[in-house]
């Protein structure tokens, strides 16, 4: 596969494994690709096809155990052109990157704003845990030699001590400073379209609408300017009429500040009008990857047909949609085969019995199937394919 | 623009007769407050529907969240009394105009005759006065289908047990005949004998709302609700849903209502659409018109935030500003034009809606108001602490309001502004072509949507 060497972010071979009672679950099964700087990505794929997992890797956000990162690594570019491996990195150097080099908002904003906290003072969160130099700054400190008490207040302003420890510290804030904390916060909240900010500063999570809640998620992503954004699903949750207005003001912040987005999404109509790549995974691994409307126009992996002709459109004739019969594969010690083989019209023996790897068919469009030229679909024998070993070692995993 | 006459209760949409027919159905619940529980308030869920079921169609009802379009489905399939109106089962076309007809006399008018007929009408007809047996019978022909397949199956019960239960509630079968039944119900939805002795969480997402599919089916019914069957669905797994809805439908001669949110799955599946906001039905017709030539701001708005995989039809796309407002305290006039794009002030504005313009346009002129006096909702005097500020104010509210829309002209003397605005009905769903419905008053009016 193709892949040239000015990404941002490099996920290579990445396997995400999950131990339970019933065996090993492959939920993230030797994934790879690319994201470059300023573009969106989209993952797309069905419940339970790892697309969430992967996401969270990225951020290592995965419990372990029951998870482990089995293989692979995740590679992140940094300003001056070094590397930080993610997956291998120190919990320190991780939390520096989390929310401010990489941040993420989650599908339901209800569930992932703290409702015991007010709005202002979850996003000071983020000033206090990366930008406490500005913050110290614009409260007229010098941010060379910041007095102790000076971060201690704003540490505990941000929510970011122990409760033990702040109560000792516990001195009036100077004004300077908890204005230099809203105004940041402010900031952050206009940016993303709230009117009135200082309005819902002092509120709780609970008092604001869906889409309010997200637009507060966004700002809380966007505060440090991430080089990329995680969007999970980011308006699942929400009515068609705000999820344009959300998806909307994403696209609006992506133009204005520049960063890659990794949009993932069930909804391949979202898709076309918001990445530039798609990405398509099923049962943990990666079918297709390729430009969007390449991707849309064409799909070359008969799991991407699929989907794209089981969503009802105007010209459907009303009970003939195409259905991909059957349902998705168990993921506990799955045996060397394409997952699909068994729902796809297309399967020959080698599906069953190699796992296929992605291979460049046009240009940046890469799909995983033994038999994507759908122009001359011949029966592939088993003694064709290139053995598991050859594979890189795809079969004992 | 001449307006036909009739309620679309009576819209039986090309057949003569139809399963359920709304006149007026409201369901209002009480906002309760303070130690006592006093009532301060009512939730007005729906408030005002009319609405039938046409035989052997499919109806499709959406909206967006808490726009009562589920409590309109519990409603009609009787798990809801309303608290107005009247819901008539199994009307035909002649019985109908008769229900129009003895609605428009007021009781203590109606000849002896008439009230013997309208009598009769409701012990035969009317959900809430028939006779417990018709009833009964009511509610063995219309089932519904619920939203979430994981809670409205019992998980402690075996799949015989849930698709079997409506047989022995109502007597229909029992021991070895019941089991025949079950599997016979099982192959319908594409599932077999050897599902029956399993548990719930033993399926997939799909297979359990098909589980669900067949308890609806026991009974064959003529009438089910679908209340969002696969919006828990992957998108692989609802067209296999889908298609088994209209296999079945078309086989046993269902009449389906379907409820949802999803646009793309709503105007595959149904022959008419009713578009709901706020408890109250805005956009009602064929479900291709609505589609292609919305009538209703809503459905327009609605239709254009819908993402699609094909190039939209028009290019400029409508956007809802603000979001939607409390049901205990609906707007006046057009409940859309607080968040219209196309609203104008004859649609119903009152000083709120003055002021959020204000804040919303003209923030420098918002900021400067120094005090709001309220006579009314729509009788207000605003003072400003700059007399220029307050000119801008007036001209403004002068250029946005026709004359008609005010009670009085605006007066401005110099950091008042006085407003005031005529108090307006509530907008009516009146039918504009043949078919087509809306209760949008500008496209009453114009016979069009209104340009942006």
């Amino acid at each position: 596969m193709a892949r040239s060497d000015d990404w941002l972010l490099r996920v290579d071979d990445l396997s995400v494994h999950f131990e339970s009672s019933k065996g090993v679950a492959h939920a993230v099964d030797h994934v790879s690709f690319d994201i470059y700087p300023h573009e969106t990505l989209a993952l797309v794929g069905e419940t339970g096809c790892g697309k969430s997992v992967t996401a969270r890797s990225i951020l290592r956000l995965v419990p372990e155990p029951p998870g482990s990162y089995a293989s692979g690594s995740i590679s992140l570019r940094n300003g001056d052109g070094s590397v930080t491996e993610i997956l291998t990195a120190t919990e320190r150097t991780v939390r520096s990157i989390r929310g401010d080099r990489i941040s993420m908002i989650f599908q339901d904003p209800g569930k992932a704003l703290n409702p015991g906290l007010t709005i202002g003072r979850q996003l000071a969160e983020v000033f206090g845990e990366h930008r406490m130099s500005m913050i110290l700054g614009n409260a007229g400190f010098d941010p060379e030699k910041p007095s102790r008490t000076a971060t201690k207040i704003v540490q505990q302003r941000a929510g970011l001590l122990e409760r033990g420890v702040y109560r000792l510290t516990h001195l009036r804030a100077p004004k300077a400073l908890q204005k230099s904390i809203d105004d940041s916060v402010m900031q952050a909240l206009a940016d993303t379209g709230i009117p009135n900010p200082r309005k819902i500063l002092g509120s709780y999570p609970h008092e604001l609408s869906g889409g309010m809640k997200q637009r507060v998620m966004i700002a809380q992503a966007l505060a440090c300017d991430p080089d990329l954004l995680i969007a999970d699903e980011p308006t699942t949750a929400l009515d068609v009429t705000i999820q344009a207005r959300i998806l909307d003001l994403i696209h609006e912040m992506q133009q204005r500040r520049g960063m890659a987005i990794l949009y993932i999404t069930h909804d391949l109509s979202l898709v076309r009008q918001f990445a530039d790549r798609v990405a398509v995974m099923y049962a943990g691994r990666l079918a297709e990857i390729g430009p969007s409307a390449g991707v849309l126009a064409s799909p070359q992996h008969p799991y991407t047909q699929g989907l794209l002709a089981a969503i009802p459109r105007p010209a459907t004739p009303r009970g003939q949609l195409a259905a991909i019969p059957g349902t998705v594969p168990q993921l506990i010690d799955p045996p060397p085969q394409c997952h699909f083989a068994s729902r796809c019209s297309f399967a020959a023996s080698a599906c069953h019995q190699v796992t296929p790897q992605l291979l460049t068919i046009a240009d940046k469009h890469d799909v995983s199937c033994h038999r994507f030229d759908t122009a001359s679909r011949i029966d592939v024998s088993p003694q064709d394919m290139p053995s598991a070993a050859t594979l890189g070692g795809v079969a004992s995993s | 623009m001449t307006l036909l006459s009739g309620s679309l209760a009576a819209d039986f949409g090309g057949t003569t007769d139809a399963v359920v027919a709304l006149h007026g159905v409201k369901v209002h619940y009480p906002v309760k407050e303070g130690v006592l529980q006093r009532v301060t308030g009512q939730v007005r869920a729906v408030d005002g529907v009319d609405l039938s079921g046409p035989r052997g169609q499919t109806l499709g009802l959406v909206g967006e969240s808490g726009c009562g379009k589920t409590t309109l489905g519990r409603v009609i399939a009787g798990l809801v009394a309303p608290t107005g109106g009247d819901i008539w089962v199994d009307v035909d076309a002649t019985q109908h105009s008769e229900i129009e007809r003895l609605r428009g006399v007021a009781t203590e008018d109606r000849s002896p005759e008439d009230q013997a007929s309208w009598k009769s009408l409701e012990s035969n007809h009317r959900l809430g006065s028939m006779s417990r047996d018709k009833q009964s019978r009511y509610r063995r022909n219309c089932q519904v289908v619920f939203q979430d397949a994981f809670s409205s199956l019992n998980p402690r019960q075996l799949v015989r047990d849930i698709v079997g239960r409506p047989l022995r509630v109502h007597k229909e079968a029992s021991g070895e005949d019941l089991d025949r039944r079950v599997i016979e119900l099982l192959e319908r939805v594409g599932l077999d004998s050897q599902h029956l002795l399993r548990f719930p969480h033993q399926f997939s997402g799909g297979q359990r709302q098909r589980i669900s599919i067949a308890r609806a089916l026991a009974l064959n019914p003529e009438f089910v609700i679908l209340d969002e069957p696969t919006s828990a669905l992957d998108v692989s797994v609802q067209a296999q849903i889908l298609n088994l809805l209209v296999d079945l439908q078309k086989d046993l001669g269902l009449t389906y209502l379907f409820i949802t949110h999803d646009l793309g799955v709503v105007q595959h599946m149904s022959d008419r659409i009713a578009v709901m906001y706020l408890g109250q039905i805005a956009e009602y017709g064929p479900t291709a018109d609505v589609f292609n030539s919305p009538l209703h701001p809503y459905s327009r708005i609605l239709r254009d935030s819908n993402p699609t995989l094909e190039d939209s039809l028009d290019t400029v796309k409508w956007d809802l500003s603000g979001t939607v407002p409390n049901p205990v305290n609906p707007p006046q006039g057009c409940r859309l034009h607080p968040r219209c794009p196309v609203a104008r002030a004859e649609c119903g504005w009152s000083i709120d809606d003055v002021l959020t313009d204000a804040e919303r346009n003209t923030p420098v002129v918002f900021e400067t108001i120094s005090r709001v006096e309220r006579k009314s909702d729509f009788r207000a005097t605003v003072s400003f602490s700059e007399p220029e500020q307050a000119k801008k104010f007036a001209k403004r509210i002068g250029s946005l309001a026709a004359h008609e829309a005010l009670e009085q002209p605006i007066r401005l003397d110099d950091k008042l502004v006085e407003v005031s605005f005529n108090e307006v009905s509530e907008a009516q769903l009146q039918q504009l072509k043949d078919g087509r419905w809306s209760s949008c008053t500008r496209t009453q009016n114009l016979g069009a949507l209104p340009e942006l």
